[in-house]
């Protein structure tokens, strides 16, 4: 076991917080700048995971507009979480309204491929919302509009309210690397979980009457896989733009130490549900807005205040840390967060082969 | 003057004395039971294998009152169904219980995310030596349980304290279950049996000696009413060895009561029109 990994709490040599009984943290940085929206990490994990009865409405890895709705819908709202970073009491939570994840739809492929229909392919009644519903949306006007995409999985948080909100332990995190899974032989669909999670990330199996979430692809960590070689979760081996780091938060080695606890420019979604996420982000930059001649003009595009409400009030210093770092690099001297946030060195992107015991 | 007085004395005590004795006589005083206590019926007349199957008409059935079980999930303070009327019976080797309570909606199913069933269990201490805690057992104190949901039907469970509960690999447990009426008088009716030679480590012996603990609790689907959000009964208990099956002994408290009341009555009236109206 190395020097940071003890179960107290943060040790004499690093800030890291690894929650108790824990041995490691697995850990995720997704770099904002990069998404393109394009589902594939989507898809991914739900050709993996969640095609068996009951579980289609699940998208345990999903991608949102922001601002929007997201996923569920009105998730944000929904409560759960702790009330203050003394984890002592839960903030009650709601379980999402099925209309709020979205129905599958039905569409007329019977009239079209069969009954020689010559109506446009769509789908039939009932479409009114679903996941990605207000995709590309965003707020603002022309030329100063904006939006952003924002992956989101589990946070397999250090103080998981999921975790605390089931009366039967049936979730726990997972002593070796942290990871936060559904024990299915002790759950009974209470679904204290689900409307205790404040990222609204554990959901209900309607045939199995259980409930469910990411699991950090821990099969694919393991090894499990027909080579017996280690992947990164699906998510992040198939992202087209490879905007994810995958790692432990306490390898200080590693890049994902660097950005959360060094630079401090890798944030949680959401700081003030007190769940202590391990999915860290990259806050978005953008241009500046415009003027309706094309002139740019010294306005975020991005009002500060709404990342501020995504990410916490320590956005302001990691934009500027960014800011000041490009610059350098800009400039020509070195910038060791510049050549981590390029992915210079991809041998760093996924680093789960750290520890032994994890 | 004098005998003539202790002469009345004596006719009105003897009078009060007879009204008592008649009183009682006409309460099934010899048949009245513990408010706790539930008859169980041996061998009624007609089949009990269903809610409403002719034998049930012959056994008397107790109200029994259900709270909000003391719980630390949210709403845990939040239930709705009041009362359940249990009935309890056996044949030659089975244990059958009657459970009716008031119910509008009959909730089914779990198939919605926000969908919860309406279920019922009855509790039994797993060894018959100690009474249990009342909230699921203890760790050294278990309870079985039989639970019927709407959703999944009937489940037999083995608990020691709260989250514990734990399925049978080899379930001894029927049940067969009705909703019928409508409005506030729509109501759910589970009949629940058992093998009462059923042997296996943790399961409760059933015998024909001695009192056998028993706790109910209902959950109301459509208040979202699960695991430890549920109304609940005490401990009651059904004597096995056929106790008194009359009514219970409230009854019989508030019958000798009226009694009283009565004879002080009459005594003081007596006492009032002697010591105007008689002689001097």
């Amino acid at each position: 076991m190395s020097s940071n990994t003890q179960n107290d709490g943060e040790d004499e040599d690093t800030m890291i917080t690894v929650a108790d009984g824990v041995d490691h943290q697995v850990a995720m940085v997704m770099d904002l700048n990069k998404c393109i929206g394009c589902q594939t990490c989507t898809i991914a994990c739900k050709s993996l995971w969640t095609e068996d009865g009951g579980s289609e409405y699940m998208y345990w890895n999903n991608v949102e507009t922001k601002p929007g709705e997201g996923y569920p819908r009105g998730w944000e709202e929904s409560g759960g979480g702790w009330q203050s970073e003394e984890h002592s009491d839960r903030q009650t939570g709601e379980i999402p309204d099925r209309e709020d994840y979205g129905r599958a739809w039905e569409f007329n492929h019977e009239e079209i491929m069969y009954e020689g229909s010559d109506e446009p392919l769509r789908p039939r009644d009932g479409a009114e919302w679903g996941p990605n519903w207000d995709e590309d949306e965003g707020v603002g006007e022309y030329p100063n509009s904006y939006y952003f995409y924002l992956p989101r999985i589990c946070n397999h948080c250090t103080h998981p309210s999921c975790v605390e909100a089931c009366p039967r332990s049936a979730l726990y995190k997972r002593e070796e690397d942290g990871i936060v899974l559904v024990d299915q032989d002790r759950c009974r669909g209470y679904r204290y979980c689900v409307e205790g999670c404040p990222y609204k990330k554990v959901y209900y199996n309607t045939v199995s009457k259980k409930s469910e979430k990411c699991i950090f692809c821990y099969p694919r960590i393991e090894g499990e896989g027909p080579d017996g070689e280690t992947f990164a979760p699906a998510c992040a081996e198939e992202c087209p733009p490879q905007l994810r780091l995958v790692g432990f938060l306490d390898d200080e080695d590693g890049p994902i130490y660097k950005l959360v606890e060094e630079y401090e420019v890798a944030l949680p979604l959401h700081p003030e549900f007190q769940t202590q996420p391990n999915v860290y982000y990259i806050p978005p930059f953008a241009p500046p807005q415009h003027t309706d001649e094309g002139e740019s003009v010294d306005v975020d595009r991005i009002p500060r205040q709404y990342l501020r409400e995504l990410f916490g009030d320590r956005v302001d210093e990691a934009l500027d840390t960014i800011e000041r770092e490009r610059q350098r690099a800009r400039q020509g001297a070195d910038s060791e967060l510049m050549e981590i946030l390029q992915d210079k060195n991809p041998a760093e992107q996924y680093r789960l082969e750290v520890f032994e015991d994890a | 003057m004098t005998d003539r007085r202790h002469r009345r004395a004596l006719v009105a005590a003897a009078l009060v004395a007879t009204l008592v004795v008649v009183s009682t006589v006409a309460t099934p005083l010899a048949s009245a039971r513990p408010a706790h206590e539930i008859p169980v019926v041996e061998r009624p007349d007609g089949p009990l294998d269903g809610p409403d199957a002719d034998g049930w008409e012959a056994v008397p059935a107790s109200d029994v009152p259900l709270t909000s079980a003391p719980s630390s999930v949210p709403n845990a303070d939040n239930t709705t169904i009041e009362e359940v009327n249990v009935q309890a019976a056996t044949t030659d080797d089975q244990l059958f219980v009657r459970l009716e309570w008031h119910d509008q909606t009959r909730d089914e199913s779990a198939s919605d995310v926000r969908a919860f069933a309406d279920a019922v269990a009855v509790q039994f201490p797993a060894n018959r030596s100690a009474r249990p805690p009342i909230a699921m057992g203890g760790q050294d104190n278990r309870v079985n349980v039989w639970y019927w949901s709407g959703d999944t039907g009937t489940q037999e469970l083995l608990a020691g304290g709260a989250g514990s509960t734990t399925p049978f690999d080899e379930p001894v447990i029927d049940a067969t279950a009705t909703h019928g009426g409508t409005g506030e008088n729509a109501t759910w009716t589970v009949v629940y049996s058992r093998p009462l030679d059923a042997t296996s480590e943790n399961r409760t012996a059933i015998s024909d000696d001695g009192d056998l603990d028993v706790a109910f609790a209902v959950w109301n689907g459509s208040n979202g009413e699960r695991a430890g959000q549920k109304a609940v009964s005490e401990w009651y208990y059904f004597p096995m060895s056929g106790g008194p099956g009359g009514p219970p002994y409230q009854t019989l408290l508030w019958t000798l009561a009226g009694l009283a009341i009565v004879a002080v009555t009459a005594v003081t009236a007596f006492g009032v029109y002697r010591a105007g109206g008689g002689p001097n």
